[in-house]
């Protein structure tokens, strides 16, 4: 079984190899001071390589050394527990963020947020209905007074602004 | 008394009034809300200062710090669930004395006594805060990268149980911050042709990210009932006998409160918990306490709201941010250009006076606010979580791309939710990463200078007295922390945990 510690500790060594590549390939200069601009990112880079490396150690260690092995499987098979799922709600729900940022420039501000609180709020949970339709259209129309009307922010206009509204 | 003087005058100040009341009462509400803590009320807000006064602005997000406090009482005594961790300490006694039909009573002891730890903490604040102004003057680039590194050493703290951990995550916000236009030479790094990010990315994306929706992230998979408020309580305030035995207690918050905020890292929930045990320890009547025993509540509502202003000492006069609010109000400081630290009150000083008859404002505000929101509370927290979340999610939507009126923003905050989602999941704290985030440019910058200046001379750093000062100090900060680990490692104790928003802490 694969623990937590591990996965962050792999996590960190990918991450950190991943930005030492990039941070080599940054250009040097002649004007450069002698750390120039790549200095500290290298050092950056190779530190988070470590640190996972330790962090990755570490886990393995426990595992070895640590708590009695049948013991050891069931603490993290309940670490695991559920994670699969809330990582896939999480995902929905991102998805829905992810729907929304390509569509408010298109469709507009008004419209988009008055599909993204329904849609948001029927993935967690709420009753699809009527209600929920008013509450989201009257949601919307306030952010959109408060964001356009009294901050005087100048949120995308996309279909409204079209149909010249 | 010069700052008396001055912060007087800020004290009728339209600006700051409306700033401190709508904080105030946003705070309120937020801490109400169980799951959405300080940080998170404070985060949703922030977007919305960008088109504010700084002073206006700061003020919000302070008095926002306030309110939450209180606020996270409300259903911490109503329904036994605190609204903030640092609530916690108020369930014990608070839901008993709900049980006794006392909730009026449980919830006016609370907003007193968070009044008074509020005043008492203001006291400290300017009373700490201003002698270090003074050293401000002698700042130069060796001492300000030892500032940042003083910052930095504050993450051997804010690790919880693995200290590793915590400094992954405080390199990960240094990595974010070397993004951008290069802070020496002026080229650019890792911008990988877009000019979205020749100006590299501003901490509010990564904090709101972080705290706010990587929170509706992890609530997206919960699908419980949440318990509701039944009753329609109102506030009773303690009368002049109860008044005097509850004197103590508070006194004992007050101190506790003020150790404990002024300590980065340590924060309001352990200050709440200590100021509990400490309450009942010097108790006349400890038998009572856990069975609604009033004192169980004003000890860790005053030494909470104590350090929701003594928290601001080491923010206003290093820079640092010991908690995961304060590291928002480094954001909104941040955001109007404003760099807390040494220079602030020679600087800005209008802003820090203008805080401070802020801060009193809010917490004369508490009181008013406090007794008029409790059914605004009470209607809150017996909404359905899925319409509430959904409001959020399109709250911080929208007040991000307000910030440049830029989806790229969006994309970028939504990038950092998943990032403290998958954080929270693997247990890794976020204040490193925000401090890190933060502190990365000065560090970097004061750092080649220095060396520039001195023509690579590391020896730059020891010569100057007050580099010299701060160095020793984060040494001994991270020489204690660590001792303090494995002290607790040979005597098998559980590390403090550390961020608000971490999963481990729920």
């Amino acid at each position: 079984m694969i623990s937590r510690d591990l996965v962050g500790g792999l996590a960190a060594v990918v991450i950190g190899a991943v930005y030492l590549y990039f941070a080599y390939q940054l250009r040097v200069s002649a004007l450069d001071d002698s750390l120039g601009p790549s200095g500290m990112p290298r050092i950056y880079g190779w530190l988070l390589l470590s640190l996972g490396l330790i962090l990755t150690a570490q886990a393995i260690l426990s595992r070895l050394i640590g708590a009695p092995l049948a013991a050891g499987r069931e603490a993290l098979r309940g670490e695991w527990e559920g994670q699969g799922r809330r990582i896939g709600w999480a995902a929905g729900l991102f998805a829905i963020g992810a729907a929304y940022l390509s569509a408010v420039e298109k469709l507009g501000y008004l419209v988009s947020v008055a599909l993204l609180i329904p849609a948001a709020a029927t993935f967690l949970g709420a009753r699809f209905g009527p209600r929920l339709l008013a509450i989201a259209a009257l949601g919307a129309v306030a952010l959109w007074a408060i964001f356009a009307l009294v901050l005087g922010v100048s949120m995308p206009s996309g279909l409204l602004g079209r149909l010249g509204l | 008394m010069e700052t008396l003087v001055q912060s007087a005058s800020y004290l009728f100040d339209l600006g700051v009034i409306i700033a401190a009341l709508a904080g105030v009462t946003w705070g309120i509400m937020g801490g109400a809300l169980p799951g959405i803590s300080p940080s998170i009320t404070m985060a949703l807000l922030l977007p919305f200062t960008y088109t504010m006064e700084p002073m206006s602005a700061i003020v919000l997000l302070a008095s926002t710090y306030i309110g939450a406090e209180y606020g996270g009482s409300v259903p911490a005594i109503l329904i036994r669930t605190p609204g903030t961790n640092a609530a916690a300490a108020t369930v014990i006694d608070g839901y008993e004395m709900n049980r006794q039909g006392k909730a009026g009573l449980a919830l006016g002891i609370s907003l007193y006594s968070g009044v008074l730890g509020s005043l008492f903490g203001l006291a400290m604040l300017i009373l700490l805060s201003g002698p270090l102004s003074r050293v401000a003057l002698a700042f130069t680039p060796p001492a300000y990268f030892a500032l940042g590194v003083l910052g930095l050493s504050v993450i051997a703290t804010l690790s919880g149980e693995n200290l590793v951990k915590g400094f992954i995550a405080a390199i990960l916000g240094l990595m974010v911050a070397t993004i951008g236009t290069d802070p020496v030479t002026g080229g650019t790094r890792f911008t990988f042709g877009s000019s979205e990010l020749l100006s590299g990315i501003e901490p509010v994306m990564i904090m709101v990210g972080l705290f706010a929706m990587s929170e509706l992230l992890v609530q997206a998979g919960g699908r419980g009932e949440a318990e509701r408020v039944t009753s329609r309580p109102r506030i009773n305030f303690p009368d002049l006998k109860l008044a005097r035995r509850l004197a103590f207690p508070q006194s004992i918050g007050g101190v506790i409160g003020t150790f404990e905020g002024v300590m980065p890292g340590a924060g309001g929930t352990i200050a709440s918990f200590m100021s509990y045990n400490e309450a009942r320890r010097w108790s006349r009547r400890p038998e009572e306490f856990g069975k609604g025993s009033p004192e169980g509540i004003a000890a860790p509502e005053t030494a909470n709201n104590t350090v929701a202003e003594t928290a601001l000492v080491p923010l206003l006069s290093f820079g640092i941010p010991g908690s995961n609010s304060t590291a928002i109000l480094l954001g909104g400081f941040l955001i109007h250009g404003i760099v807390p630290g040494p220079m602030l009150f020679q600087r800005s000083g209008e802003i820090v006076h203008g805080l401070y008859a802020g801060l009193f404002t809010a917490t004369f505000g508490m009181l008013v606010m406090g007794m008029l929101l409790l059914p605004a509370c009470i209607w809150l927290v017996n909404r359905p979580r899925p319409y509430l979340n959904a409001f959020i999610f399109a709250l911080i939507l929208s007040g991000i791309y307000s910030i440049h009126n830029s989806v790229f923003d969006l994309g970028i905050m939504m990038a950092a939710g998943a990032v403290g989602f998958f954080m929270r999941m693997l247990r890794f704290p976020f204040l490193p990463t925000v401090l890190g985030l933060v502190l990365g440019y000065l560090v970097e910058s004061s750092f080649r200078r220095s060396l520039v200046l001195s023509g690579d001379d590391l020896m730059i750093f020891v010569d100057d007295r007050i580099s010299l000062a701060l160095l020793m100090l984060a040494f001994l900060f991270i020489a204690g922390s660590l001792g303090k680990r494995i002290y607790d490692l040979a005597r098998r104790r559980r590390v403090e945990a550390f961020s608000e928003g971490s999963e481990a802490r729920e």
